[in-house]
């Protein structure tokens, strides 16, 4: 009657499937912060969650991103080859979550 | 052809009622993380996910059939559920959801709908109507085990998403960068549940136009009906649970811009995978295991497992509770035309008291900032001008 075979299949394909979507985007990630183009995106609002930084305190953190970019060991073509890969990564990202998308639609796969 | 009697209208729009109700009480399943992180502002990201469950309800034109899904007997030796005892379960369930937002609780829209209809059926025709097997297999088991399974899958991607992000302390880490993932991610789950929960409410529709002599047995949702639901569940999600999403958002865990990326993308991926294999779990449970799991994996992140508490309490409550108030309704729709007379205006009545209870202390989007960050932020700009600095400080002292 309870079918626990599919529980473990269902916990098995999600696992597998948000690792690889997470592990993907982070490591897109942290390949642009290598390549010396690190994302700063700023909170559209400040809900209860977010800890906000002063002002100044932000000014630092963005100083302190540019000094690292600059202070970056890599060459000019690693830092393009990391950029490319972290682009890569994003890309793979993408296909995983349009397949997510025909997944959802039956139209698409019948 | 049989007549449009009164009580199938009054069955469709109590249908479209509860659908209104689903689509604002899961609204903070999808967007409560990106409101929470500052991904999306509240407007905008209430306003996506009202669209992307429009769009969803008309992309699944799969038979939603299923909704009783074998837990009241039907067919040979069975019951064949009336449109009475239909609408009695829909005022239970739509009492139950409106009391669980009035509560700040996510439970799950779908239990309450089970609840309502199981409830009216045990009045309606008796106990031995309802599948209690079914029940447990279909319904409980699966709410035990989806908080559990999107929970360990949220904890794992949160650390993976900070093992991958780490660097040496003090180097920019552009997690930041989180908050554009979070985006897609969290308008996957928005579509996922269109797709899901509009289906519920159509298949209610069918099931009584089918049961009215409207409609061939075995057919599908005609398209005024998925156009019906489709508007009914955009309209509540756009009118958002700001009291829920509260709860989701920042009165479980704090939620930073990996960790919401991570939570959203295990209940997508959970919530796939299991609609894909062919069970449905409870998005609202899925989401809030997600959103646990992901406080768990965050270093230093704290839990408040009373909240967690009360909102398993809640969840646990969800299908008594509703039963009985579709088992209350149904016996007064069971006394005839005054029954189901008496019934509308004990609902219209409940309904409204709660809007009113709800108005006392109201949250909408601009209440989610809370007072003691609005506060700081006062003080910190405050701090901005540099001449001013200097001589404030020895006067302030804080």
């Amino acid at each position: 009657m309870i079918d626990w075979i599919a529980f473990l299949i269902v916990s098995v394909a999600s696992m597998f499937s948000a690792a690889v979507l997470v592990s993907l985007y982070s490591l897109g990630l942290r390949l642009l912060t290598t390549a010396g183009r690190i994302p700063l995106v700023e909170p559209h609002e400040f809900t209860g969650a977010i800890t906000i930084l002063p002002p100044k305190k932000a000014a630092k953190q963005l100083k302190r991103a540019r000094k690292a970019a600059a202070a970056n060991p890599l060459t000019p073509g690693l830092k393009r080859l990391a950029l490319y890969a972290g682009y890569a990564c994003f890309v793979l990202c993408a296909i995983a979550v349009l397949y997510g998308v025909y997944l959802i639609v039956p139209v698409l796969h019948g | 052809m049989p007549e449009f009697s009164l009580i199938v209208v009054l069955v469709i729009a109590l249908a479209l009622i509860f659908d209104f109700t689903n689509g604002f009480h899961d609204t903070a399943n999808a967007m409560a993380t990106p409101i929470a992180t500052g991904a999306m502002k509240p407007k905008v990201a209430v306003g996506v996910a009202a669209i992307l469950n429009l769009v969803g309800a008309f992309l699944s034109t799969e038979v939603a059939r299923t909704v009783s899904g074998g837990i009241i007997k039907e067919g040979d030796g069975g019951v064949l559920i009336t449109p009475e005892l239909i609408f009695a379960g829909l005022i239970g369930a739509i009492v139950w959801n409106l009391v669980t937002w009035l509560m700040g609780l996510p439970s799950s829209s779908s239990h309450a709908l089970f609840g309502g209809l199981i409830g009216a059926t045990v009045i309606g025709v008796g106990a031995q109507a309802v599948d209690y097997n079914v029940v447990a297999a279909k319904v409980i088991l699966p709410a035990l085990i989806a908080p559990l399974i999107a929970g360990i899958v949220a904890l794992v991607a949160t650390r993976l998403a900070y093992m991958i992000t780490r660097r040496d302390v003090g180097k920019p880490d552009g997690r930041g960068g989180f908050r554009y993932a979070q985006i897609f991610s969290s308008s996957l789950v928005a579509l996922a549940h269109g797709t899901n929960d509009a289906q519920k409410t159509m298949g209610v529709i069918t099931l009584t136009l089918i049961a009215g002599g409207f409609q061939a047995v075995g057919s599908g949702p005609a398209f005024w009906v998925i156009a019906a639901c489709a508007l009914a569940i955009a309209i509540g999600t756009y009118t958002g649970g700001w009291r829920i999403i509260r709860t989701m958002g920042s009165g479980l865990t704090e939620i930073k811009p990996a960790q919401g990326f991570a939570a959203e993308t295990s209940t997508a991926a959970t919530i796939l995978a299991s609609s894909h294999l062919g069970f449905a779990l409870s998005t609202t449970q899925v989401a809030s295991g997600s959103v646990i799991g992901s406080g768990l994996g965050r270093r230093g992140s704290t839990i408040r497992w009373s909240m967690a508490g009360r909102i398993a309490l809640g969840w646990a409550m969800t299908l008594p509770a509703s039963a009985i108030m579709g088992a209350f309704a149904a016996g007064l729709a069971l006394l005839g035309p005054i029954g189901i007379v008496l019934d509308m205006v004990i609902g219209t009545i409940l309904i409204m008291a709660l809007f009113r209870w709800s108005r006392r202390n109201r949250v909408t989007h601009n209440t989610l900032l809370n007072d003691i960050d609005d506060a700081g932020r006062v003080v910190e700009i405050k701090k901005t001008p540099r001449r001013a600095r200097r001589s404030k400080r020895k006067k302030v002292s804080l």
